[in-house]
């Protein structure tokens, strides 16, 4: 258990000495590997992940889904997002930024990623909100905050990423972020409402718009709508009837959804040849990046499962008698604590081969444990000193220091504590949908 | 020395047209297999290893690239710490380096894998083309990554400004 615990630190330090994540995981995991068996057995056993992995039919997902996203962002789905939901929700105090936590879902149902999420929404509504006298904190808190449900709502690309570590099922956790994603939506709200009630100059009301505007702003989006339903609801099985029988698996859904996105970009016009090139060479970018990832994660947590550190932190569980809430509780706060210094696939490609064997062995449920770390991982990219959405939106905005977005972020960043003891005191709300597929 | 830059770009080009064709034909592929099956119970039978085959296809045609231009997912909390320290650069070199030498070794032993597939005569299931094949793409292109990433080491250890511009 040692070794693992040194191999644990040498990640650590390597990443830190600014080492790809990808390969200081493999390194350690093959030098750890060497140390545990020999050179030849490390090499090849190295080798057949790289091979095996890149052929994984199940991983074809990963591209499928960031193509969806992509060729839904370049039909100029978020504005029109932004549209429908300041149509709806304008003309309430702060209504502007409930528009824009309201339009951040919905963008983050076609989106697998938070940090794109936050960047694509803050070049929509910044200059909207600033037009309308809003305060520089809650405008800019409003998009960092609700670019973090990019990871939540399906599809998501984190958790991709954590069933494929964990073997749990992919369909399942899309599944199972809707509700805590609908929370969270609800939440941000709240958080909105007790931002105006303190400082009500902060958000003015905007105007109200006639019936005839609002179902002229919902003809905008109702073929992007219709392709969430479409991918979720294959998904999760609700489309077999008479006389269409669809039900998908992970990839299929992302199948349809990439060629759906594909088709409602082209017909709108707003696709050429050149930027189809970019969108593809972009999601094959990412692809690369995102398996690169993946197999180092495999290789280190090889290497920690052959050096016995799950079962060697069980046995010190099971030896002090810790009841299993106290070791959540502990988990959990590990979390929040990496993620004031880590990037959030970062943290989750380090922790998740440890932590998972522990809590499945404590009883806990793979699917519900997915959606918890996924929501202490949103939290994380809001936290300060390094919350990441925070940081991409002073960069895409520029004129704004990260000190106001960090206090403007404040009451979200409570609203999200709340809504995770909700979902940690209240597993059946993460369970409930999954279980019925 | 401005035009190595040059023809480095364009070489990156024609990996990432590989792999940008290779993503399209797998959204088409995917797509036509589910309308084929629920429509006409005909399902693609092939899909799946093709599909697998077009991962393999799109992964290792993009990464050299990706470590070439370092795209490579990265923690950058110190960054500060190290410009001001002035070792960002020797650092960044050698870090590069170590990755990309210490990469030969799986590569040339998925060489040997895939020559082991080869001399079985392992075929894929419904289209029967040689697994070697792949196999043999994916350790080409892990060793390419690898040379890529020394060299890039290299040259940030050795010849810096000759990175600027061939850097995207």
């Amino acid at each position: 258990m040692i070794e693992s615990l040194i191999g644990f630190a040498a990640v650590l330090l390597l990443v830190l000495l600014r080492m790809p994540i990808a390969f200081a995981m493999g390194i350690v995991g093959m030098v750890g590997m060497t140390y545990e068996t020999n050179f030849v057995a490390a090499i090849s056993l190295v080798s057949r992940l790289i091979i095996d992995t890149s052929q994984d039919y199940g991983l074809s997902v990963v591209p499928l889904f960031i193509l969806m996203g992509l060729f839904v962002n370049k039909g100029g789905i978020s504005r029109e997002l932004y549209q429908v939901s300041n149509a709806f929700l304008g003309h309430f105090r702060g209504g502007l930024a409930m528009a824009t936590i309201a339009a951040c879902g919905g963008f983050a149902a076609i989106c697998g990623s938070s940090l794109a999420t936050a960047a694509t929404m803050s070049k929509v509504v910044m200059p909207e909100m600033r037009k309308l006298g809003y305060s520089d904190e809650l405008s800019s808190a409003s998009i960092a905050a609700g670019g973090t449900l990019g990871i939540l709502i399906p599809p998501s690309v984190i958790l991709v990423i954590y069933g494929l570590l964990t073997e749990t099922s992919i369909g399942k956790l899309f599944i199972a972020g809707i509700v805590p994603g609908i929370l969270g939506i609800l939440f941000y709200l709240v958080a909105v409402q007790i931002s105006v009630y303190r400082n009500p100059a902060a958000g003015p009301a905007g105007r109200r718009f006639s019936l005839s505007e609002k179902l002229q702003a919902l003809s905008g989006v109702w073929s992007v709508l219709l392709l969430f339903f479409l991918v979720i609801g294959g998904l999760y099985g609700a489309l077999d009837f008479w006389p269409i029988h669809l039900t998908f698996s992970p990839t299929e859904a992302a199948g349809m959804g990439a060629m759906g996105a594909f088709l409602i970009a082209l017909f709108r016009g707003t696709l050429s040849v050149s930027e189809t090139l970019t969108v593809l060479k972009e999601t094959a970018t990412t692809t690369a990046q995102l398996f690169s990832v993946l197999i180092g994660a495999w290789i280190f947590s090889n290497f920690v499962n052959y050096a016995g550190l799950p079962e060697g932190l069980r046995d010190m569980i099971v030896s002090a008698d810790l009841s299993p809430w106290l070791v959540m509780t502990v988990i959990l706060l590990i979390y929040v604590a990496l993620g004031c210094v880590f990037e959030s696939l970062s943290m989750l490609l380090l922790t998740v081969p440890i932590f998972f064997p522990i809590v499945i062995g404590l009883g806990y449920d793979p699917v519900w444990f997915g959606i918890i770390v996924v929501v202490v991982t949103e939290i994380s990219l809001i936290t300060p000193p390094v919350g990441l959405n925070v940081f991409i939106l002073k960069s895409v905005v520029g004129d704004i220091s990260v000190g106001t977005i960090f206090k403007g972020v404040t009451p979200f960043w409570m609203m999200d504590i709340v809504r995770l003891l909700i979902l940690v005191l209240f597993p059946w709300l993460v369970l409930f949908l999954p279980s019925q597929m | 020395m401005k035009s190595i830059a040059r023809v480095l770009n364009r070489l990156t080009e024609l990996p990432m047209l590989l792999a940008a064709a290779t993503l399209f034909v797998l959204m088409v592929l995917t797509f036509a297999d589910v309308i084929m099956r629920s429509t006409f119970s005909a399902p693609i039978e092939a899909a799946t290893e093709l599909t697998r085959i077009a991962m393999a296809v799109i992964v290792f045609s993009a990464l050299p690239v990706v470590s070439g231009r370092a795209d490579h997912i990265v923690v950058d909390l110190l960054d500060p710490l190290f410009r001001r320290a002035g070792v960002e650069r020797i650092l960044d070199g050698l870090i590069t380096l170590a990755c990309g030498v210490l990469l030969v070794w799986p590569a040339m032993r998925s060489f040997d894998l895939a020559a082991r597939a080869r001399s079985y005569g392992d075929l894929t299931e419904y289209l029967s083309i040689p697994v070697f094949y792949i196999t043999w793409f994916i350790a080409f292109m892990t060793l390419v990554t690898a040379i890529t990433m020394a060299l890039r080491g290299l040259v940030i250890l050795f010849k810096p400004d000759l990175l600027r511009g061939a850097n995207d």
